[in-house]
């Protein structure tokens, strides 16, 4: 008889100390990140028939698990992966937006604009040779901004590059930890019960996983854990991982035009390039930045530079030199001089083709040696004439650009006016993505967090009864000993 | 009932201070700028408007640059078209005096080395100079214009500066339309752009665009000078008339003094006219300069708008974003390190 009452408190006993341990456990955790907080299933134990009477046996911890809300748990990867995505995309494109920015400083608009200006003040005083010098800087002037420009916008994408690489690196550790704690999880359920902080580890690694690319994750009827991503395909499937492998690529196989760029592939699989199939996450972001915002600033740019230096030089080009010309005996200025020819010369050196005409832009070599190659005159031996000079300056307010709708100036400030809309959205939706995620986790840690005024009151609540379990035991052992000195 | 957590609470409180910070500090980087614009996305329509401003601001500086040389060079052509026609008018008072039979040979003679000087003279204005530039040469501006025998050596150029946006003007007359009294050449100011028909392309379509503007400062621009100087072409060259009156003089011979009288007038008014249309030309390049003046203050105003910031607003606006900062670290002060094992002493 009372060794059943004895077994019962037992039981108590066992179960409160259980509870006390599972506590502990919460406290312990109680910062640990993606940490979701445990909670002891307490069951009484089956009853028994005795003596025509049913009765209890105590209690028994059925079993501890997770308090987990696994569609709370996927919208938070989801808004992780967003936030990654345009925080990346905010951030690269405010890098592309630098370049750009002409309020404080001057920018190529204005270079541009005193270039054109330069040449206005040459018209006025075609003869003086320091304003040719003038125009010379102006025009050396371009010439480096057009190359500042194509030069950062290289380094950009030379810089996602190296992230991109990295991303992937980091994306591969992540896959690799998922199978693997997909191995351990189906070893350790074998017995039934389920592992919460493997689980725990497992959601971790798929929502570092989420912040480099957008991924699924779903349980097939077999019951293995798979993560996939949209437009690539399965990453990992059970304990089975596919990785991804980044090779370096020239100009002509890249997806950017650019040489040394970086391309992904699976690593299994080296001959299908999946670089531009990634979505959201950071290589999603990084990726587009590169392969569409950079490269399509890169064609237009060249373009421009392109347009601006044919249209000067085809003027230039009419123009005569503004030295003495001799003429030959029919009365026609001779066509060459002891300092190279005294009509046709470019003013900027011909752009072979559009790609890459703002990086190679530089002056002719005419204009470099000479500053007298500068022509300002449309007939030969007329120090006063100042027709091309007038008709270069002109070239500023010509509709030269998309097909005759656009100024130079206005077709610059386009680009100029895109580049700030597109990293203002960046901005703003990095700014909503934030405060999406940011909401996102706190669902889950006011679901999974844990909460020390709780397990303080948990702990009390045990503690009491243990405390009242083992007063139980000791009643037990009171009336064993009532028993026991009847004997006596 | 929300259930609050630790890791809840530090995320919100968080995610609070960070929200405030950040403002804050967009509030500071205004504060020591005082732009309302730092980069372009802050406003991209604005920072591109700001930036045409900035060209056409500059542009401008650089019309009332060129305003400048045209109106000095105006100017002098006016100055040497005054002296020419008195010059002119003293060799008409000479030949109306000597036309009559009053006086005798050595009278004459004398007189004969009065209107030489008068060429000698006029040869001088002939060859004026700007600084290097001969201002009567045409676009060889740096060759002596006549020799001492009054042939002309220079061409047939006319000068355009641009005072304003498509405005043209042309600040020269060459030597032979005031010297030699014929004009061969068109004066009519043309966009510089068409003696360059590999850009008809894109002129075509400009013009259809600033016909408005670009007719009506033409009109303005180029009917002054010598638009109908043709009509004098009949008469003799300057030089000519002062050497014949000289050798009739010399010659004694009252008749063809006489005859010279209706060329000498012709001349005068001539020159008077030739000298008013610069004088019209200079003024509107001065009524341009004006209006450049006037377009410039409404484009600081403009851009003023656009890229400064309001002072006022500013800091007021700083001043509540301070006192929000505060409130956010009383009150999250309260929420942390304080639970419930706190109590249970």
């Amino acid at each position: 008889m009372s060794t059943r009452l004895l077994n019962i408190a037992n039981t108590g006993l066992n179960a409160s100390k259980k509870s006390l341990e599972v506590t502990s456990h919460n406290i312990s955790n109680a910062n640990t990140e993606g940490y979701s907080r445990q909670r002891v299933h307490q069951q009484s134990n089956m009853p028994l028939i005795k003596d025509g009477l049913i009765t209890g046996s105590g209690t028994r911890i059925k079993s501890i698990n997770r308090v987990h809300d696994k569609f709370v748990e996927k919208k938070l990867r989801d808004s992780q992966s967003n936030e990654s995505y345009y925080n990346n995309r905010a951030e690269q494109l405010s890098r592309v937006e630098d370049i750009f920015n002409e309020i404080d400083n001057e920018g190529l608009n204005q270079i541009l604009n005193n270039f054109f200006n330069s040449f206005r003040d040459l018209a006025n005083q075609p003869e003086n040779e320091t304003v040719r010098s003038v125009v010379r800087d102006k025009a050396q002037l371009i010439v480096k901004d057009f190359r500042r420009i194509a030069e950062t916008l290289n380094e950009i994408s030379k810089s996602i590059d190296d992230k991109i690489m990295i991303s992937v690196k980091d994306a591969n550790q992540h896959i690799d930890s998922i199978a693997t704690l997909n191995r351990k999880i189906r070893e350790l359920e074998a017995t039934g019960d389920e592992t919460g902080d493997l689980r725990d580890q497992r959601d971790l690694s798929v929502k570092e996983l989420s912040k480099i690319i957008k991924i699924h994750t779903y349980q097939d009827e077999r019951g293995n854990y798979n993560v996939q991503s949209p437009g690539i395909g399965t990453l990992v499937t059970a304990a089975q991982s596919q990785k991804l492998g980044t090779y370096v690529f020239g100009k002509d196989e890249s997806t950017n035009g650019q040489d040394g760029s970086m391309e992904i592939f699976w690593a299994s699989r080296s001959g299908q390039q999946i670089t531009e199939k990634f979505q959201g996450g950071s290589l999603g972001a990084v990726i587009k930045v590169r392969n569409n915002d950079v490269k399509q600033l890169k064609e237009k740019l060249d373009q421009t530079a392109y347009e601006f230096m044919n249209y000067v030089n085809a003027i230039h080009r009419r123009g005569y030199v503004n030295r003495e010309i001799q003429t030959d005996v029919n009365g026609n200025p001779v066509s060459m001089d002891n300092k190279g020819p005294t009509t046709g010369n470019n003013f900027f050196s011909a752009p072979m083709k559009i790609e890459g005409a703002a990086l190679n832009i530089d002056l002719s070599d005419a204009i470099k040696s000479d500053i007298s190659n500068i022509a300002t005159a449309l007939s030969p031996n007329s120090p006063g004439d100042n027709r091309v000079a007038i008709a270069i300056s002109k070239l500023q307010h010509e509709r030269l650009m998309s097909g005759g709708t656009a100024t130079l100036e206005e077709d610059y400030l386009k680009t100029v006016g895109n580049v700030g809309l597109e990293t203002g959205k960046a901005k703003l939706d990095a700014e909503q993505s934030e405060g999406l995620l940011a909401q996102a986790n706190s669902i889950r840690e006011r679901i999974s967090g844990v909460s020390i005024d709780e397990e303080a009151a948990n702990m009390i609540k045990y503690q009491h009864a243990y405390e009242a379990a083992a007063k139980v035991m000791k009643t037990a052992n009171e009336m064993f000993d009532t028993v026991l000195s009847i004997k006596q | 009932m929300t259930r609050v957590s630790e890791n809840s609470t530090t995320l919100s409180i968080r995610h609070t201070l960070n929200k405030h910070k950040s403002k804050m500090e967009d509030l500071q980087m205004k504060g020591t700028t005082l732009k309302s614009m730092r980069k372009p996305s802050d406003n991209p329509a604005a920072n591109i408007e700001a930036l045409q401003i900035s060209s056409v601001t500059k542009d401008n500086s650089q019309f009332k640059r060129n305003a400048d040389f045209a109106l000095l060079q105006l100017n002098i052509t006016e100055k040497a078209l005054e002296n020419l026609t008195d010059i002119m008018g003293k060799a008409k008072e000479i030949a109306i005096a000597q036309s009559s039979d009053i006086y005798n040979e050595d009278v004459r003679n004398n007189v004969a080395n009065e209107v030489k000087q008068l060429k000698n003279l006029a040869l001088s204005i002939a060859n004026k100079r700007v600084g290097q530039r001969y201002i009567f040469s045409g676009f060889k501006t740096l060759d002596t214009p006549f020799n001492e025998n009054g042939e002309y050596k220079g061409d047939n150029g006319h000068i355009t500066l641009e005072v304003g946006k498509d405005f043209f003007v042309q600040v020269n007359l060459h030597g032979k339309e005031v010297f030699m009294a014929e004009s061969e050449t068109d004066s009519q100011v043309t966009h510089p752009l068409e003696k360059f028909p590999e850009m008809a392309n894109s002129r075509e379509k400009s013009k259809n665009r600033e016909i408005m503007s670009e007719e009506n400062n033409r009109e303005i621009a180029s009917s002054p000078i010598g638009v109908d100087a043709g009509k004098y072409k009949e008469s003799a060259n300057l030089f000519g008339l002062l050497d014949s009156l000289a050798i009739s003089l010399e010659n004694n011979d009252p008749d063809q003094i006489q005859n010279l009288l209706e060329k000498f007038d012709t001349a005068v008014t001539r020159l008077v006219t030739l000298r008013t249309r610069v004088g019209s030309v200079a003024s509107s390049v001065m009524t341009n300069v004006n209006t450049i003046d006037a377009n410039n203050i409404d484009n600081m105003e403009r851009k003023s708008k656009l890229v400064d910031a309001d002072v006022t607003e500013l800091f007021s606006d700083i001043t509540r974003q301070q006192e929000i900062l505060k409130t956010a670290y009383k009150t999250s002060e309260g929420l942390l390190n304080k639970n419930l094992l706190d109590f249970l002493r």
